[in-house]
């Protein structure tokens, strides 16, 4: 880039030096091609296209693939044409396809992606090593702020391998209900109101709502793919952050881990799958979920769907703590929620906190797992969704906890 | 215009923890019209013929026609010389009191120089650095010709000078004009000749009998004239981190590039290859890279051909790593039958060595092997020339034993064509 001579630390971004990171906001460095914090390609002042909105939204929903409904954000370059570095090293990819440093392929936009609709929120979609297509989906919205008022929708979508065509049934279902979810919060269409409890059961029938309006774009999506034998089909996993509340709703094996800083880790989903219904049983966690049958799922979305309707819970977390909604090309590496929250607070650790920041990064944490999982094999696409819960100082009124499961 | 082309001939897939990628690059060029049509009169052409007194009688005169041949079919508009050569180096044509060291060839020069060729008298010893030298002056003095070549014959061994004489002119040269050499008769080294040819990228051949010279000089200088890229450059880039193992050019013949490396940009490393026709080559490149994870896919190189500084044909080399033995076990034919054709000549070169030192115990391992390695690749060429100095007892397990009494052109003639290789079969 052209901004390397740039003077040391200008007060101001020159014209033709870096912009600060379109994604996570961290400050670029004079000459840096890449951002330090979160790996986002940079782009100078004079690269960016001077775009006047007087309202942006508050809450974007990233540069995804799955962002068609919402309004790109200004930084996101065009994803089907621009040559996008390599998501290796960094390096310029070829007209061949191959990075000119490394030799890693060209990721499409739908190999890896990340989206961080806001700074407590984020989200990171990857193919993983094994698959030779990423069929997992996600979708995320937050409002700018956490805490009180803060709200979050994050939609995962694990599109099933042995269906052809998935991907597309994945994505376009995490959208449509990431969509149907936004209607509920604050600015959406019917913002869900009222008393904690009220609230919740207003939640819980959003999110199981919410995944028949997946379903049904699935089926508009697919057209005449329905007819298959095996149509393109998904699981379907969703997280409602809503000031102090936490509802969540599934179908099939991806899942919602809640993962406190401190005390006892609780997977709040309850998997459709086989393996769940053996451990139901009494056979050991390890030994169904180790079994060659585990991942059959019971439940799933698409057109030959037994039930698309979500079942959900709801729950009011003590202390902060990080929603974690992820596909099992994460979970199968770290199933028990006990293993999950070591893995996720060494994680943590590990990438720690940008200066300035109110806490840890969630785009940082949400990279750092799917790369993780990737060196324990990727033998599966791989969806890591965070939101950071840390609701207000002082309990809320109604501190109760409920499942309706 | 000229066209280039490259087919990658490789088993993509690596078992868990494999780390070298080998491939067959096959470079084609279609399209490469006359010398000097495109580049616009910068061929130039010198032919040096050994005048050493060794060379009296039936060798002269055979080479001295063999000169004449050979202009005949340097087309007019190319630059040339004719240099006489013994222990020192003498411009036969243009004359030496002419002020020009090299002609533009057109009709009247053409008879001018078949007149001086006709003079060209044997006397003296044999220094071929001398020749190499003075033919590097002549075509310096065409600082705009692109395309530069010479043929050099001789009958005998460089003796009037250290080798390190030659060894030194010959590096002095390199990289300044292309050079075929030929050796007539059978009291020529091949080694010394050898030496120039492979550094000057052109061939080295055996010429059994005089009256054979002027049909190779025709040859020759036809091909030469059939090259209508001035100059290419081959490009291997492999990724950082990586190693380039070797890169060969394996067909029409072996000749190891590996170390005539330049660097041609990031990551990237430049071999010349010289002139090009309508012909087609391959090449071997071995890159060592990184394991990575099963499954995980990257490129181990872009084998490119470059003309100009451009590249105008690209081929990828991949490496994907994989559970399935089915594919990881998998060789590559083209792979397997380089790897053989190049070990042959290796074998060939050493088994001749170890017995003109008397080490017949060697030369017998080698030259069985090598007897083994030429079934094993189909070349039935490089069989027939074994089987004049070794008697074969099992060509499948190599087992043979040395020929008493073989003819010394014999021997030579396998020595010269050990490097010529057979194309797969496809």
């Amino acid at each position: 880039m052209s901004g390397a001579d740039a003077g040391p630390g200008p007060a101001t971004q020159p014209v033709d030096g870096p912009l600060d990171c379109p994604a996570c906001g961290e400050s670029a460095a004079p000459g840096s091609r890449f951002c330090e914090g979160c790996g986002t390609p940079l782009r100078t002042a004079a690269q960016v296209p001077l775009v006047i909105d007087p309202d942006p939204p508050a809450a974007e929903s990233g540069s995804g693939p799955g962002s068609g409904t919402t309004a790109p954000t200004a930084p996101a370059s065009d994803p089907a044409t621009a040559a996008r570095p390599c998501v290796r090293c960094g390096g310029a990819v070829a007209d061949d396809g191959y990075c000119t440093e490394c030799g890693e392929p060209a990721a499409s936009e739908r190999d890896h992606w990340s989206e961080i609709p806001a700074t407590w929120v984020a989200g990171v979609c990857d193919r993983g090593i094994r698959h030779s297509r990423n069929e997992d989906a996600m979708a995320l919205h937050a409002s700018a702020d956490a805490g009180a008022t803060g709200f979050a929708a994050l939609v995962v979508c694990d599109g099933v391998s042995a269906a052809p065509d998935s991907d597309v049934a994945s994505l376009a279902a995490a959208t449509a209900a990431r969509d149907a979810l936004a209607r509920g919060g604050p600015g959406g269409a019917e913002p869900v109101t009222g008393t904690l409890s009220a609230r919740m059961g207003s939640w819980s029938a959003l999110v199981a709502s919410s995944s028949q309006v997946a379903n049904d774009a699935i089926l508009a999506t697919v057209g005449e793919m329905a007819d298959r034998d095996n149509p393109p089909s998904c699981t379907f996993v969703a997280a409602v952050v809503d000031g102090p509340l936490v509802v969540v709703g599934w179908v099939g094996d991806s899942r919602v881990y809640w993962v406190p800083d401190d005390g006892d880790a609780r997977q709040l989903s309850v998997d459709d799958s086989w393996a769940q219904e053996m451990i139901a049983q009494g056979i050991p966690r390890a030994d169904a979920e180790n079994a060659p049958q585990a991942h059959a799922i019971t439940r799933w979305l698409g057109p030959d769907a037994p039930d698309p309707a979500a079942r959900t819970a709801a729950t009011v977390p003590e202390g902060p703590g990080w929603v974690l909604v992820c596909s099992d090309g994460l979970w199968n590496y770290c199933s028990p929620a006990d293993d999950m929250a070591t893995l996720v607070r060494a994680t943590q650790e590990a990438v720690g906190t940008q200066p300035g920041a109110n806490g840890p990064d969630p785009a940082d944490l949400a990279g750092a797992l799917v790369r993780w999982a990737n060196a324990q094999g990727g033998r599966d696409n791989i969806t890591v969704a965070l939101a950071r819960f840390a609701p207000a100082a002082g309990t809320p009124d109604e501190n109760a906890s409920a499942s309706t499961r | 215009m000229a066209e280039f082309s490259a087919e990658v001939y490789q088993n993509e897939f690596l078992s868990d923890g494999a780390t070298d990628v080998h491939a067959i690059v096959t470079v084609t060029c279609t399209g490469a019209g006359t010398a000097g049509a495109e580049s616009g009169g910068g061929v130039a052409e010198i032919i040096m013929v050994d005048t050493s007194g060794s060379m009296s009688g039936r060798n002269i005169e055979a080479a001295k026609h063999a000169a004449s041949v050979a202009v005949d079919q340097i087309l007019d508009g190319t630059w040339f010389a004719i240099i006489g050569g013994s222990h020192v180096a003498n411009r036969a044509f243009p004359y030496p009191n002419a002020r020009v060291a090299m002609v533009q060839m057109e009709p009247g020069a053409r008879a001018e120089a078949k007149r001086a060729i006709s003079m060209m008298t044997p006397g003296g010893g044999t220094a071929m650095s001398t020749w190499l030298r003075l033919a590097d002056q002549l075509f310096e003095t065409l600082p705009r010709s692109t395309q530069r070549h010479a043929i050099l014959l001789t009958d005998g061994k460089n003796e009037s000078e250290p080798r390190a004489n030659l060894s030194s002119a010959v590096r002095d040269v390199t990289g300044h004009f292309q050079c075929d050499a030929r050796g007539v008769g059978s009291r020529w080294q091949v080694d010394e000749l050898r030496e120039i040819s492979t550094a000057l990228i052109g061939t080295v051949d055996l010429i059994a009998d005089p009256s054979q010279i002027a049909a190779d000089f025709e040859a020759l200088m036809r091909a030469s004239m059939a090259r209508g890229v001035a100059s290419a450059e081959l490009r291997v880039w492999a990724p950082q981190g990586s190693t380039v193992l070797f890169v060969r050019q394996v067909a029409p013949t072996v000749e190891d590039l590996t170390t005539r490396r330049s660097e041609a940009g990031p990551l990237t490393g430049g071999y010349p290859t010289g002139s090009w026709g309508d012909e087609s080559r391959d090449y071997h490149v071995a890159v060592r890279v990184a394991s990575k994870p099963v499954g995980s896919e990257q490129l181990a190189a872009r084998v490119q051909l470059a003309v100009n500084g451009e590249v105008v044909s690209s081929g990828l080399v991949k490496a994907k790593w994989s559970a399935d033995e089915a594919l990881t076990t998998r060789i590559s034919p083209e792979v397997a039958h380089y790897t053989g054709q190049t070990e042959l000549a290796t074998a060939i070169q050493e088994g001749l060595a170890a017995k003109a030192s008397g080490d017949e115990a060697t030369a017998t391992v080698k030259l069985g092997r090598a007897v083994q390695l030429a079934q094993e690749t189909g070349n039935d060429e490089a069989t027939s020339r074994l089987r004049r100095v070794v008697d074969i007892d099992d060509e499948e397990h190599g087992t043979v034993r040395l020929k008493r009494n073989t003819s010394t052109l014999d021997e030579m003639a396998l020595d010269t064509a050990s490097t010529k290789t057979t194309r797969v079969r496809r």
